[in-house]
């Protein structure tokens, strides 16, 4: 099941900022009963959206800009269908909210009208799909596991834990007594009435197609970009002799990687220890980077060969389809293809020297200012149920290598853990649900969600000790973000200081709803084994030894 | 024969018009699949035919710029007497649906579907393990619904084909048809002659049954407004042409569509078997989508209309134009029901748009959900239930209608 993260970014009118905060939590009012103990908290949301994971409408007030609401949406299935439902659900009360925003001044402007005029019966799902933003980078824990599927495997754990823990009578129980094979043979005899799924093969998590099309989008990544990195590499081989050519380049190397050795370290009164270690080419990456340079080499020579034909057809004046200059020519091609990849060597150090020049003069604020009020409003909602959200938008460094480095990083990365974070998980990182980053503002400011669990002091500890290099990577373009280095080291690894910077741009999550608001990722992923483990109709001793520790 | 006493219910369709006819219904689903994808408002002469589910819903909505179609039709069948069906959205309007509610009432649904069933119960009972579909929920629908609003058979000729006739012709047909008119007009006087001598007849009667009929006479002699004679025989005529007709269109077609998916026609048939009448209206209504009542419904726009406004499929409609809004299309447009051509019984509510939506949704729509399931719940609970052999066995239509479709069953 493929699912989709996404936000709706609405700037909002400053004199209706107080009455649209009203209706949020009127919304929220309405929808989640609390402690009355007749209907379930958000029964609306939860039944009639049955695509829905994560949802939340947030107002973040700036100081250089209008106040921005937001609604953030993590679902299964396409974003068409669920903005219906939601429609189906709030249209009217959305209406009003985005009553409350400004007209855009994009083509997206009359439909605004159409939907906001008095007595508009126009779907409010139209504006919302034509508002949204789409994530420049995100993460699906527990991937392609449907809400469903999740609440699903939920009941059959706690029925399969109700009856392991059955009284027996005085007798032992026969889930402790015999083998662990004959244990699942049992359970799953004991389930199949009540769970009739389970006589089904377990769903596809990533299908085939999603998986081929997500590699092959990361593949292409990499070739566009070694194309980027090469191209000048790739005319000096073509112009010079590669005598001269390789000296050029091993000079330039041996001068760039110098400067970049000589500044290397953290500037004085900046230093700070990366716990986690930083794997700039794992055994992954390396093979990504071998086959994407393959692949440039290959695409380039493709491209060369019919100019080299061309180019030599016109100075003699002769026939372009001679055959016989075919093998030539895209042999002199793949010369020079492999030749420009070489260049590789210089052009990515010297951007990154660039960087690390921006990075010494960048200015990190160490104490910026915190609304007292909203952080006690953040703090009265937080740490109710075994999950948090967090949302925060954050200014942009400036600078036109530094906003391509953003976006193709942020591009990258993302691809990169399309490929990478299949098993549900985030890395070593365990615990978050849902997260993703955006950006607002003709790219000025960044936004990021997340849906995690336990506190959020420990979910930023969690990613300090653990993806500092990725976080720093994504967030360390904010402005007053701490000192950074070499674009993955250090950053988030100040760990104060970058509490302080994250909070001060957090905002209130006035309304947040979770589907499974119990089950943390990891119940999920065990919940979702066990399942799997019952629905086999048998199983080797060795295979369900391994399965009973999950029980 | 007078047009009187015909047995068909419907205009028989033949020959070349019949033929393009009955493959333009077969390909209609095709057809507006391509318009969605391509042009999802498109202008054809004076008419806009529009298939996408928002822009659909945005015409059932917007009452003020897209008016029903209906009171031509209705005036030939009520003698020009106004019934709510063909009034947009005025004080009389609301004067009369409120008329009408008053009289029949949620408290009536259990009766009536129990009813519904007793009855396609006793006919499947009769057969001898094989029964025409049509045939079966045809009388089950009208002597249910007769017999509620307290109008019984005439003497001559029969409820359900002089229903179905004018049903044809509220919905199909038009005025300028001077044949066509010619026999409705001829069914309809004698439909109301019929309701008058009703009418007639229990006011003399002292114990009179529960029914809305009686219900209607309390409330006159009490002296409530909107409960003349002329007013109660209007509203008696329109609701048995406007209900009871539905039934046996869309449940013989339901049926065809669980044949085509034996899976699902065994869940079906455990639904029945166990008396969940909720979960066989949910796979009724699925089974619905695939073939609903007709493509779309008629509307005319009242002024000029900008539909899909501010996106680039936005199209004006001038006032004056026929428009057509494609409600078949619209329950399988992937832009908002999930994964449309999948037979998924949990849909949400939204997702349907069976019969119309917004204010002249059907006024039958609870009475269907309550007696819909229960019609086909009797032939679903029996065992090996299967087409019978040859063409018989798929469901044949008459234009729009459905015309037959037999099976058999243990």
């Amino acid at each position: 099941m493929r699912q989709t993260t996404l936000c709706v970014p609405l700037e909002v009118k400053p004199e209706s900022c107080s009455r649209l905060v009203a209706l949020i939590e009127d919304l929220k009012r309405a929808e989640d009963k609390g402690s009355d103990p007749r209907t379930a908290n958000f029964f609306r949301l939860h039944n009639q959206i049955p695509t829905l994971h994560f949802l939340s409408m947030s107002v973040f007030p700036a100081a250089e800009f209008d106040p921005m609401f937001i609604i953030e949406a993590n679902f299964d299935g396409p974003p068409g269908p669920f903005w219906r439902q939601i429609d189906a659900v709030a249209g009217e009360r959305i209406r009003a909210m985005i009553r409350c925003c400004k007209r855009p001044r994009d083509d997206t402007g009359a439909l605004y009208d159409a939907v906001t005029e008095p007595g508009s019966k126009v779907a409010v799902a139209r504006y919302l799909e034509a508002r949204t933003e789409q994530p420049s980078v995100f993460h699906h824990g527990n991937r392609g596991l449907s809400r469903d599927r999740i609440l699903e495997d939920h009941q059959l754990f706690l029925a399969v834990r109700a009856e392991i823990d059955r009284p027996t009578g005085g007798r032992p129980s026969p889930y402790r007594t015999g083998t662990a094979a004959q244990a699942q043979t049992l359970l799953r005899a004991a389930m199949l009435p009540v769970f009739p799924w389970l006589d089904d093969p377990a769903p596809k998590r990533i299908s085939l197609s999603e998986r081929i099309s997500d590699i092959f989008r990361l593949l292409r990544f990499i070739v566009v970009a070694l194309v980027a990195l090469t191209l000048p590499g790739l005319l000096l081989a073509a112009a010079l002799r590669w005598q001269v050519y390789l000296s050029m380049l091993g000079i330039t190397a041996i001068i760039i990687f110098a400067l970049l050795f000589k500044h290397r370290a953290a500037i004085a009164g900046t230093e700070v220890i990366n716990r986690g270690k930083v794997h700039l080419l794992s055994p992954v990456k390396l093979l990504l980077l071998l086959v994407g340079a393959a692949l440039t080499i290959f695409l380039a020579t493709l491209v060369v060969t019919p100019i080299i034909l061309a180019i030599d057809a016109i100075g003699r004046f002769a026939t372009p389809f001679d055959t016989a200059a075919i093998p030539i020519a895209a042999r002199e091609a793949a010369y020079v293809a492999a030749l420009g990849v070489v260049s590789v060597f210089v052009t990515l150090p010297l951007i990154v020297l660039i960087l690390r020049y921006n990075e010494m003069r960048d200015s990190a604020q160490d104490r910026p200012p915190q609304d007292e009020r909203m952080l006690r409003e953040m703090i009265r909602r937080e740490d109710w149920i075994a999950q948090n959200h967090m949302g925060s938008i954050v200014l942009i460094k400036p600078g036109i290598l530094r906003s391509i480095i953003i976006r193709a990083g942020h591009y990258g990365l993302g691809l990169f853990l399309r490929v990478t974070a299949t098993d549900g998980y985030l890395g070593s990182m365990r615990t978050v649900h849902f997260a993703h980053w955006a950006f607002l503002n003709n790219h000025s400011r960044l936004l990021f969600f997340s849906n995690f669990d336990h506190s959020w002091d420990s979910y930023l500890d969690d990613f300090i000790e653990k993806a500092h290099a990725g976080l720093t990577l994504a967030w360390g373009s904010g402005i007053g973000f701490p000192p950074t280095r070499l674009l993955v080291y250090d950053g988030a690894s100040h760990g104060r200081q970058f509490k302080n910077w994250a909070l001060a741009s957090r905002t209130v999550s006035r309304l947040w709803y979770s589907a499974y608001p119990d089950l943390t990722v990891d119940q999920i992923e065990r919940n979702h084994q066990i399942a799997n483990g019952l629905r086999k109709r048998s199983m080797t001793e060795e295979e369900a030894t391994a399965w009973h520790w999950l029980l | 024969m007078s047009i009187l006493e015909t047995q068909d219910c419907y205009r028989p369709q033949r020959g070349v018009r019949g033929w393009i006819g009955g493959r333009f219904i077969a390909w209609a689903p095709a057809l507006l699949g391509l318009l969605r994808r391509w042009k999802p408002i498109l202008h054809l002469f004076s008419t806009w035919v529009v298939t996408r589910y928002d822009d659909v819903v945005e015409i059932f909505e917007t009452d003020a710029a897209f008016g029903v179609t209906y009171a031509e039709n209705l005036d030939v069948i009520t003698d020009k007497q106004p019934f709510f069906l063909g009034m947009r959205d005025t004080a009389d309007y609301r004067r009369q649906l409120a008329g009408m509610r008053t009289v029949c009432t949620a408290a009536d649904l259990h009766r009536l579907a129990d009813d519904a069933e007793a009855r396609a119960q006793a006919m499947v009972d009769a057969t001898d393990g094989r029964i025409e579909v049509v045939g079966l929920v045809r009388p089950a629908a009208f002597d249910t619904i007769a017999r509620y609003f307290g109008v019984p058979e005439p003497a001559v000729g029969s409820l359900s084909v002089w229903g179905s006739r004018l049903f044809e012709f509220q919905f199909t047909g038009s005025p300028a048809d001077k044949v066509w008119l010619a026999d409705v007009e001829q069914i309809a006087a004698a439909f109301r002659v019929h309701i008058d001598g009703v009418i007639a007849a229990r006011k003399a009667k002292v114990d009179r049954p529960d029914d809305v009929l009686s219900r209607c006479l309390t409330l006159q002699a009490q002296g409530a407004a909107g409960y003349s004679d002329v007013e109660i025989r209007t509203a008696l005529l329109c609701m048995i042409v406007g209900g009871p007709p539905q039934p046996p269109m869309v449940l013989p077609q339901a049926l065809e569509q669980l044949l085509r998916r034996p899976a699902w026609l065994a869940v079906a048939q455990q639904a029945a078997r166990a008396g969940d009448d909720g979960r066989l209206w949910a796979i009724i209504q699925e089974a619905m989508r695939f073939d609903p009542l007709g493509p779309g419904l008629k509307r005319i726009a009242l002024q000029d209309w900008t539909l899909a406004r501010g996106t680039s499929s936005a199209r004006t409609i001038t006032k004056g134009s026929n428009v057509v809004a494609a409600f078949s299309s619209a329950m399988m447009d992937a832009r908002r029901i999930p994964d449309p051509k999948r037979f998924d019984p949990d849909r949400q509510p939204h997702e349907y748009v069976h019969f119309g939506h917004g204010l002249h949704i059907c006024f039958g729509l609870q009475i269907n959900k309550a007696t819909m399931p229960r019609m086909l719940k009797p032939l679903l609970a029996r065992q090996n239930l299967r087409r019978a052999r040859g063409s018989a066995g798929h469901l044949r239509k008459n234009g729009l209608f459905s015309d037959r479709l037999v099976v058999e069953f243990d």
